[in-house]
Parts: C-alpha cells; sequence; structure tokens
C-alpha cells in the first residue's frame, strides 16, 4: 500500500507538472517566430563607408545581436563586441559551439528558417556552400578596405560575384621548434659532423627531414623513443595540402576550373614526403591517425616533439608551466620543391538570410574590420588586415607575426577550391587518404588514383 | 455485445493511432516522397524531380556495402557481447538465488545512464594519452605500451571501441531478462536432469537454452533493433572515423543531411534502411520467434 | 554441505566482480568530476582524485546557457511522457481487452513503429516541423520523444493489462458502471504500478534522448545532452567541467530509479516476457 501511495503521488506531480508547464507562456515560440522582418538590408547610400555612430534604424531601441562562433572567434571578437556595446548601447550575445556545429547548427538553422544567429562567423570553407543564403556585403568592400587586406583574403570573400563575408583573421600553419635544441653548441657540432651542414631552422623539406631524423632519440635510456623529430598528423588533411601547395602544386585536389588534379606529381611528391617522415623515417609518434591538432598541440606543449607545423595563432598558447614556454622558436612555413606554401585559414563574419538583425549585423561587421587590431590582444592573437599585423610585428610576445605574415604572403599561399562539396571531399576522400598513406602499405600513387575517381564521383 | 465492444476499442485508440498516423506513417510517406528528389537542405524549396536515381546511387555505391557492413558488424558484436556476458551474469545471480536481489538492482542502474553519456565516459577511457583503460592494462601486464592499442583510432578496432559503450548499458538488461527467464524453469526439471546424472554443461544446453528460446528470441530481436539505430555514443566517441571506419547507417544519414546538406540522398538512404530493417525483423520474427509461440 | 557453502561464496564473490567492472566506469566518471582541473587530464591517469574539488562543478557556472539546458529537458520529458501516457493507457486497454481485429491491426502497427530506426523518422519530422515553424519549440521536440515512447509504453502497459484479471470490470459493470467508468475508477487505479514504470520509462526516453533534439531545437529549446556533447570542442575539450555535467545530469534518474527499482525490474522484465 505504501509503495502505491507513493507512486499515486508521484503520477499526480508529473501530471501537474506537466500541465503547468504546458499551459505556461511559452518562451520558445517567440524566438522561433520566423522573421518576415521588413527587411532592412537594402544598402545604405554609399557615402555611409565610414560609419562611426549609428544610422538611423536602430538608434532609438537597444537590440541583442546573436552572433555563432566557436572557440577562438568569441576569444578573437570579444574585445570588439564589448567596444561595440559601450558605444551603441545594444547587447552583442556570443553563441560559442564546437568547430564542426558551426556549420552544422548554422545550416540547420537557415534551412529551417530560424533566426537565432545575425552573424555568423565561419570558416572560409563554407562560404560557397552558404554564399546563397548570406546577405551582400558589397558596400562595405572600398578600395581602401580591400587594400588592407591579404589578397587570398579579398578572393575568397567573393563568391559568384558578390562579396558575401568580411575577414575577421587570417591563420596560416608556421613552423614551431624548440630553440634550446637548435641552439645547442654541442648539436650543432654533432649535426654538422653527421649531415656535413650547419644545423639550422629548416627552410626545405630535406633540412626539416634531416632535422627530424636527428632530434629523434631515446633521452633517458630507457629503451623508449621520448623526443621525436615532429608529429606527422593523420588525423586532419590541412597539413598534407600546405605540403601540396609546397610541391608546387597550382591548386589543391581541384585546380581553378574545378578539375581533378589530386593525382598529379605535386600531390605524390607531397604524399610521399608526408608519409616518409612515418613512414620510412619513424620521427614522429606512432599513433599517427590520432594525431589531429589537439594531440599535437599538447604533445609540443609536453616536451616531446622537436619540431611542429602548426596554426601561428598557437604560439600564445603556450601554458606558463609547459617545459617549452620561453623556449619556443617560430619561422616561416617550410618551402618544398614550389615554395614556401600554406593553407590559409582565415574566417569570416558572414549575415545569414534569415537573420533578425541585418542593419545591426552589418554595423557590427564593419565596426568589427575597423577595430580588427583589438582581436591581437586576445588570446587567440589574430587579424584580417595587413596594418594591424604590421603594427605588432615587432612587439615582444608576437615574435610568430614576421612568420605568419611571410607564409601568408607567399606564392604558393592559395586558398582551397571554393566549392560546395568541399565538406564532402574532405570528410570522405581526403582525411581517409591520408590515414591510409600513413598505413605505409599502399603506395602514394594509388591512393591518390583512388581519390580521384572517388572526386569524381562526387561531383 | 460485439458491435458496442468494437467501437469502444475504437474509441480508446483513435488518439493514439493518430498520433501514429500522422507522427509515423505521414513522415515515413514523406521522407519517400522526398527521396525521390534532389534537393538541397539550404534550398529546400528547388527540388529537382529525379525519380529513383538517388537510390540507383546507393545501390550502385561501394560505400553502401561498406555501411551495411559495418552496421552489420557493430549489431552483431554488440548482440554477441551482452549475449554471453549477460549469461554469465545471468547464471551466477541464478544461481546465487535470492540472495542476488541487492546486487541484481545495483547492477540494473546503468540502464538509466544516457547512451551520450556513456559514449562520453568511454572515450575518456579509451582515449590516447590520458585514457584509463591502457594504463590499467598495461599495469597488469597485458600490453607491454599504453599506446599498443588505439581503441580510437586503429580502423580495425574501431568498431569494438564504439560497441564498448552500447554493451555496457545493456548488458544488464540482458541479464536481467535471461534471470527472469532461469528463474521461471521449473525447480524439477532441474532436479530431474541432476537424477539422471546430466552434468552442468549438459543441462545447460539441452535444458535450459531449449526452454528459454522464446526469451532469447525476444531479447535477439528487441535489443538487434536498438543496436542497428545506434547514434548517440557513435556520435560521440569517433564522429564516424578514423576513415569511416565506425560509421554505421544512422551516422551516415545524419551526415548526408546535415554535414553535406543532401537532404533527397539522406531521405533515400533513410528509406533504405527502414525497408531493411524491417525485412530483416520480420524474418527474425518469423523464423525464430513465432515458431515457439505456436508451439506452446 | 560446506562443498555447497565454498561454491555459494564463490558465486558471491563472482558476482560481486561483475559488479563491480560494470559500475566502474560510471565511479571513474564521477570520482574525475571531482578532481581539481589540471588533475583531470593527467599522465598516468589516476582513479581517486589527489584532492577533493569542487571547482569542475563551479566553472559550470561560467557557461550562462547551461542551466536552461536543464529546464528544457525537464519539461520537454514532463511534456513527452505525460502525453504518451494519455495517449498510451486507454489504448492498451482497449486492445488488450477486447479482441478486436482492430485492436490486434493496431498492435501490429505499434510493433512495427517499434522497428523503425529514429533516423528515419527525425529527418521527415525536421521537414514537417520547419513547415510549421516549430522547429526550436517544445512541442517539436516532444513529439519527436513521443515516436520513441509512445511504442514502448503500449508495449509495455499491454504486458500489464493483461495480467489483471477481467473480473474486476466484470464487477463493476454488474453494479451499473459504463466501461469507460470501469476503466478509469477500477482499472487505472490498480495498475498504478504499471502506469508508474511506464511513466519513468517514457520519462527517461526523453530526458536521455539526442538525435531528436539535435535536429529539432537550436538556441531556446537545446537540451541537456546537447549541451554536455558541445564540449567537445576542436582545441581542447573540457573533461573536468563534462564530466561534472554528465554527473549532474545522470543523477535524478538515478535517485528516481532507486525508489522505484523494483516496479522497474518488474516492467522491464514484464515487458520483454510476456510480449
Amino acid at each position: 500500500m505504501l509503495i502505491k501511495q507513493k507512486i499515486q503521488v508521484l503520477l499526480s506531480v508529473f501530471l501537474i507538472a506537466a500541465l503547468l508547464v504546458a499551459c505556461a507562456p511559452r518562451a520558445a515560440t517567440e524566438s522561433a517566430a520566423p522573421t518576415t522582418a521588413p527587411d532592412t538590408s537594402g544598402a545604405p547610400p554609399a557615402t555611409e563607408s565610414a560609419v562611426e555612430g549609428p544610422t538611423e534604424a536602430p538608434a532609438a531601441e537597444t537590440a541583442t545581436l546573436n552572433i555563432l562562433v566557436e572557440g577562438g572567434g568569441h576569444s578573437l571578437q570579444q574585445a570588439i563586441a564589448d567596444k561595440f556595446e559601450a558605444e551603441t548601447g545594444n547587447t552583442v550575445n556570443f553563441i560559442e559551439v564546437p568547430y564542426q556545429d558551426v556549420h552544422d547548427k548554422l545550416l540547420a538553422e537557415i534551412a529551417a528558417g530560424g533566426s537565432s544567429y545575425d552573424v555568423a562567423t565561419i570558416d572560409v570553407i563554407w562560404i560557397p556552400e552558404f554564399a546563397a543564403a548570406a546577405e551582400p556585403l558589397d558596400d562595405l568592400f572600398t578600395d581602401e578596405v580591400k587594400n588592407d587586406l591579404f589578397p587570398a583574403l579579398v578572393n575568397d570573400a567573393q563568391f559568384e560575384g558578390r562579396f558575401v563575408g568580411m575577414p575577421t583573421w587570417a591563420n596560416a600553419e608556421i613552423l614551431f621548434y624548440q630553440k634550446s635544441l637548435f641552439e645547442d653548441p654541442d648539436e650543432q657540432a654533432a649535426f654538422k659532423e653527421e649531415y656535413g651542414y650547419d644545423l639550422k631552422v629548416p627552410t626545405n623539406w630535406q633540412e626539416f627531414t634531416d632535422a627530424a631524423v636527428f632530434f629523434t632519440r631515446d633521452t633517458d635510456g630507457d629503451g623508449n623513443i621520448d623526443l621525436y623529430g615532429t608529429d606527422v598528423k593523420g588525423g586532419v588533411e590541412t597539413e598534407w595540402l600546405a605540403t601540396v601547395l609546397q610541391a608546387g602544386s597550382p591548386g589543391v585536389a581541384l585546380d581553378a576550373d574545378g578539375n581533378v588534379i589530386i593525382d598529379n606529381q605535386a600531390h605524390v611528391d607531397a604524399l610521399k614526403f608526408y608519409t616518409d617522415l612515418h613512414c620510412t623515417y619513424n620521427v614522429s609518434p606512432p599513433n599517427v591517425n590520432e594525431l589531429d591538432w589537439n594531440a599535437s598541440q599538447q604533445l609540443f606543449f609536453e616536451g616531446k616533439l622537436a619540431m611542429m607545423r602548426f596554426w601561428a595563432h598557437n604560439y600564445r598558447f603556450i601554458p606558463d608551466d609547459s617545459v617549452v614556454k620561453g623556449n619556443t622558436g617560430v619561422a616561416p612555413m617550410i618551402a618544398g620543391p614550389g615554395g614556401v606554401g600554406a593553407i590559409p585559414g582565415p574566417w569570416y563574419n558572414i549575415i545569414p538570410s534569415t537573420a533578425q538583425n541585418k542593419e545591426l549585423a552589418k554595423q557590427f561587421i564593419q565596426f568589427a574590420y575597423e577595430n580588427n587590431a583589438l582581436g591581437l590582444d586576445a588570446p587567440l592573437g589574430l587579424a584580417a588586415r595587413i596594418s594591424a599585423y604590421d603594427s605588432y610585428a615587432n612587439k615582444e610576445g608576437f615574435e610568430h607575426f614576421n612568420p605568419l605574415i611571410d607564409t601568408l604572403n607567399a606564392p604558393q599561399t592559395i586558398g582551397r577550391p571554393l566549392v560546395t562539396t568541399w565538406n564532402e571531399i574532405t570528410n570522405d576522400v581526403l582525411i581517409p587518404l591520408v590515414q591510409q598513406a600513413l598505413t605505409c602499405q599502399v603506395p602514394a600513387e594509388e591512393v591518390l588514383a583512388d581519390a580521384k575517381a572517388q572526386i569524381e564521383a562526387l561531383k | 455485445m460485439e458491435r458496442s465492444s468494437r467501437t469502444f476499442v475504437i474509441l480508446l485508440t483513435i488518439p493514439a493511432a493518430l498520433f501514429f498516423l500522422v507522427f509515423f506513417t505521414y513522415p515515413v510517406l514523406l521522407l519517400v516522397y522526398n527521396s525521390l528528389f534532389d534537393v538541397s537542405l539550404l534550398a529546400l524549396q528547388n527540388r529537382k524531380f529525379v525519380g529513383l536515381e538517388n537510390y540507383a546511387d546507393i545501390l550502385t555505391s561501394a560505400q553502401t556495402i561498406k555501411l551495411f557492413s559495418q552496421t552489420l558488424q557493430f549489431t552483431a558484436i554488440t548482440l554477441g557481447s551482452e549475449f554471453i556476458l549477460g549469461f554469465i551474469a545471468a547464471l551466477t545471480f541464478n544461481a546465487i538465488g535470492r540472495k542476488s536481489e541487492v546486487l541484481r538492482t545495483m547492477f540494473l542502474f546503468p540502464l538509466m545512464v544516457a547512451p551520450i553519456v556513456a559514449g562520453l565516459l568511454w572515450r575518456f577511457m579509451l582515449i590516447d594519452n590520458f585514457g584509463i583503460l591502457n594504463h590499467i592494462l598495461t599495469g597488469l601486464g597485458l600490453i607491454q605500451r599504453t599506446a599498443d592499442i588505439a581503441w580510437l583510432s586503429n580502423p580495425k578496432i574501431v568498431l569494438l571501441s564504439v560497441a564498448l559503450p552500447d554493451i555496457w548499458l545493456t548488458t544488464c538488461f540482458v541479464t536481467l531478462i535471461l534471470y527472469t527467464g532461469l528463474q521461471n524453469i521449473p525447480g524439477e526439471i532441474m532436479e530431474a536432469a541432476r537424477i539422471d546424472g546430466a552434468n552442468a554443461l549438459q543441462t545447460f544446453w539441452s535444458i535450459t537454452v531449449p526452454l528459454l528460446r522464446p526469451v532469447i528470441a525476444a531479447v535477439i530481436i528487441l535489443r538487434g533493433i536498438d543496436a542497428a539505430r545506434t547514434f548517440d555514443s557513435i556520435w560521440i566517441m569517433t564522429g564516424g572515423g578514423p576513415m569511416g571506419r565506425s560509421e554505421v547507417l544512422s551516422l551516415r544519414i545524419y551526415l548526408t543531411m546535415i554535414r553535406f546538406g543532401r537532404f533527397g540522398d539522406a531521405s533515400a538512404l533513410a528509406t533504405v534502411f527502414l525497408v531493411v530493417l524491417l525485412i530483416l525483423c520480420l524474418i527474425a520474427f518469423y523464423t525464430i520467434w513465432k515458431p515457439d509461440i505456436s508451439k506452446r | 554441505m560446506k562443498n555447497k557453502h565454498f561454491i555459494h561464496r564463490v558465486l558471491i564473490a563472482a558476482a560481486l566482480v561483475i559488479l563491480a567492472l560494470y559500475i566502474f566506469p560510471y565511479l571513474y566518471m564521477v570520482l574525475t568530476s571531482f578532481k581539481p582541473p589540471n588533475d583531470v587530464l593527467s599522465i598516468p591517469p589516476t582513479f581517486l582524485p589527489k584532492q577533493f574539488d569542487l571547482k569542475n562543478y563551479l566553472q559550470i557556472g561560467d557557461y550562462a546557457y547551461i542551466p536552461k539546458t536543464f529546464l528544457n529537458s525537464l519539461v520537454i520529458a514532463l511534456l513527452s511522457s505525460t502525453f504518451t501516457l494519455i495517449l498510451a493507457v486507454p489504448a492498451a486497454y482497449a486492445v488488450t481487452r477486447f479482441n478486436t481485429r482492430y485492436g490486434r491491426v493496431f498492435l501490429v502497427g505499434t510493433l512495427v513503429a517499434r522497428m523503425i530506426p529514429y533516423i528515419s523518422v527525425a529527418v521527415p519530422l525536421f521537414f514537417i516541423m520547419k513547415n510549421f515553424k516549430l522547429i526550436d519549440n517544445y512541442i517539436a521536440v516532444a513529439i519527436g520523444h513521443m515516436t520513441i515512447s509512445l511504442p514502448l509504453a503500449i508495449w509495455l502497459l499491454s504486458s500489464f493489462f493483461e495480467g489483471i484479471p477481467v473480473e474486476l470490470e466484470e464487477a463493476a459493470r454488474v453494479d451499473g458502471c459504463a466501461r469507460f467508468e470501469a476503466f478509469l475508477k477500477v482499472i487505472v487505479p490498480i495498475s498504478l504500478g504499471g502506469i508508474a514504470v511506464t511513466a519513468i520509462f517514457s520519462f527517461l526516453a526523453s530526458w536521455n534522448d539526442f538525435l531528436f533534439s539535435l535536429l529539432l531545437t537550436s538556441t531556446n529549446t537545446k537540451t541537456a545532452p546537447l549541451a554536455i556533447a558541445e564540449f567537445n570542442s576542436q582545441y581542447g575539450t573540457v573533461w573536468g567541467t563534462m564530466t561534472a555535467l554528465a554527473t549532474l545530469f545522470s543523477l535524478p534518474v538515478i535517485f528516481v530509479s532507486f525508489f522505484l527499482q523494483r516496479r522497474i525490474v518488474a516492467g522491464a522484465t514484464m515487458g520483454a516476457i510476456k510480449g
């Protein structure tokens, strides 16, 4: 009987609670209501390029601007948002999600016609996909603006003739290394003896391989290797793509006309170089398929890698208690037979067509451009404007900027193909091919021939 | 009496029946309808009728075989492990008898854990560098170094790794069902067998298992369906990698829809999945379940 | 005699070992949530926290949106389980009590519904909800969850009702009750146990769901499982806070089940055996 009574009470509580909730004012419906808001996205007259204060529209009432970002984008734009809030009285709300979720959630939101996001900070590779559903930003791209941005960034901001995104920051992989290893006279002597030339920070493939082999060693005599020359990442594809550009390929996977070039000689050479480091020279921690950005970063911070190729922002992320703090050197990305090459990884602010506060969004994006340098003090510390980088390039603690600028300016630093199927190509072809090549059991030519067939099937 | 009964039944079931119609039948029909189009998620209004082309793509793609094979392997690993482990546990509890009630209750509790949480905590235990499982295995001397088994990045074993949360979650359920079944076997039969001189193994195979067949059949079908539909735990553990070797059908369908935006293709694959699963269920139902019911 | 006693002890020990191994993963997660944030990722990993630290839980406060997600999960779970019961109880009763052909068809239909892959329902459901502008609305998600719990509920309740002797209603009918009255006043009170179990399973199905929430919510109705999964980010998973959240998330469920465990066991077995 006691149990029965207990259950009766529980059930009644259930029902009452549910009814109360069901009848309660639904906050959800209000914001989910579709916004066929009065479309104020018509561009204001061209003379308004230098926006200082708010325009007529949202001046009187304050609104909340919702920005979809991932961690990096959040930290870089927080200072900008704070200043924006102070100057205009509006509220900026960041919705931070993991990397892939930026794409997935934006897609789902636009598909559902929802207005949860006024601005979205997206990776350049998604621009083609979202271009049709993004508000045009042509009026923001004056000559003055274009001149202060790296050329690749301006190129990638457009799709099919319209400017759809404003760059917020640019990034590229550069070379990180442990200074103590390269500057140590004993190491230098030993290296010279073994290889016949002076030990220096690698600038090309051969020097990179030699240094990696040289530094892979068992430092405490227990039979296990404690220091690796570098890491070979099998969890991500961009680093191999950078290698492809270093090999001299005019593009990665596809050329400018959309032809599949993934099996050209440059790709083959690049794949061989990339995988030889692991398969032939064993300079990397062996669990290559688990090495993604996270894992590699961790290894370097623990002092287990002599060198690492990584995104430039990482320089400012070195934890204070890491063994490589104060000991990390940076240099431009290495050159292959085709020169220095890297994959630029810019991010752009776009305005989804389903946004609620389009005018305010545009204001914010313009404001963000003008205050682009504010992002440099953030932990991620990156910017999009050349002038911003120049102003910090020789400051202490920003030693990575010159290498980054050099890398970004290199002729073989080319953006990824702007096709809507890039997500799929990455997921289904590029990453698997890298991982397959890293099993060391299939020749590069074969892997790439397969990849070509797969990409052609996708188109 | 018959007439008014029927009205009563109809009236009482109308709300539920309506729900089924509107939120099962209609969506499934819509799914099939959408699968006949080439339509992108971002532009749902620009649809192009392509008939059965999406299905042709699916049926001729090498990836489809890989998908089905992986889903099947996953289901087999999960079901098999649950059964073996569940049986061992059930037999143990059964042998203990009444006193095992407390233990059994505690044993039940992973049933309450969300699959997403289970996936997360197993990922935490299996991940390289700081996953505790490899450290335990190294400590026990079963492997030499913690990097020896790459649970989440070795394509050959990743299916097993993503099966672990599922096995962990539902073994207790299988144990419970089998235990109840075991308890329902009349003691006299076991006595008779013992008197006849059968040892434990013989008793098990010739008496216990046949008597439990209806229960076993039910569990296979129910758990088999659930295993085939898994999404949450695999999603959070590997997202389908490495090299797509831990992708099962639900995952692929989700990716096709949200990551690649191909709504028509996703609908087609989902339809194929549905049809295949239903057919398999019907086959299983008629071969291993019904015969027992009619025998009773 | 002594032999039997010894075997018995061994069996109990074996059972305890099985139990310990089984609970270990969950315990590990809970203990990890109480470690100081920096120790969570220590190499080599430790089982017990060196120091008991609540920082991971406190850090949850840094994420202002999280309490709302828990509330959303609760609301949706209450909604969906309630409506599941409202639909399932009469239906299950009707088809088990009266042997009509329609009833049998209904049961078969329920069975078929049980076998449909969730993704195959969720994909078109997204489409439907989008057209009705109901994405990111409690109703949409609750309906999605009901597609999981309704077949289950009908199944469970049918087994349960079959166990109630017919004489009870007949006695009520003799006393002059109409059929529906007999149902409400006699049967339902007696079957509260079974109904409670069904309610719990329905609540669980919704509370623990991830897929439907993933597809049908955006920012306003995001549920707790989604929030937990989002900590899995590219530049580092915040494991400490994530384990803390996961622990908090699973606590209510364990709490409830602890109180009603006997009923749950009965319900769980009933579903499979009787069917």
